[in-house]
């Protein structure tokens, strides 16, 4: 099963279960937004994204991760607008028989969601300046 | 004649100034054309920035005949995560 979502307000867990005898394996990856870019402190991140598009591409790449590698569930949720430093950006949870095929899943969902989602992000410094913000570690 | 509109975003946005532009343009104008249309109007903002088309939310990856109403989306490198 694929849970994608974008929205702008915090970003809650998906939560954990006691009673799944399926998945052996949860893999969970938070990103959270650092206090400085490039090494200037910031107030926040601000992210804009192409509304539509960006919630297709996403489940798009869910559903080809769930063929590609043999996981049973993924679950992601993505914020967008302000983002103060410190507070989640991106919430993903991946359900699998065993961890090795979540972990390489995960890795590869990431690399093809920062190539792919039309979603962009600029840094607003403390002195309010607009700065792009491109990590793609 | 057709009617297209182009939105804007990040660095396409901040080059342009605006979030949306309307063209009117010759019938069997492509893709690639209205890109050029695009970076001219941006100056030299864009001339270092990679652009991926999309045609009414979807990727192309050739050159594409545009039609009447069709929205126009030229990606800059995406930043989500």
């Amino acid at each position: 099963m694929v849970i994608v979502e974008i929205a702008n307000k915090s970003i809650k867990s998906f939560g954990i279960t006691n009673d799944d005898n399926q998945n052996g394996a949860e893999l969970v990856f938070n990103g959270r937004v650092r206090g400085t870019e490039k090494g200037k402190p910031i107030k926040y991140l601000e992210y804009e994204y192409y509304e539509g598009m960006a919630e297709a591409e996403l489940k798009h790449l869910a559903n080809k991760v769930c063929k590609k590698f043999t996981i049973n569930h993924l679950y992601c949720r993505h914020r967008v607008g302000k983002v103060k430093a410190g507070e989640l950006s991106i919430h993903i949870m991946i359900l699998s028989k065993h961890r090795k095929e979540a972990i390489k899943a995960m890795d590869w969902f990431i690399f093809e969601l920062k190539k792919n989602v039309p979603i962009w992000k600029w840094a607003i410094l403390n002195d309010g300046r607009k700065i792009p913000s491109d990590c793609m570690h | 004649m057709i009617n297209v509109k182009v939105k804007c975003f990040s660095q396409v946005k901040y080059a342009l100034g605006v979030d949306v532009l309307t063209f009117e343009l010759d019938e069997n104008t492509t893709s690639i054309d209205l890109e050029k249309i695009i970076r001219k109007k941006a100056g030299k903002k864009l001339n270092n920035v990679p652009l991926r088309i999309a045609i009414n939310q979807k990727y192309q990856k050739e050159e594409t005949i545009l039609q009447d109403a069709d929205e126009v989306v030229f990606i800059p490198p995406v930043q989500g995560g």
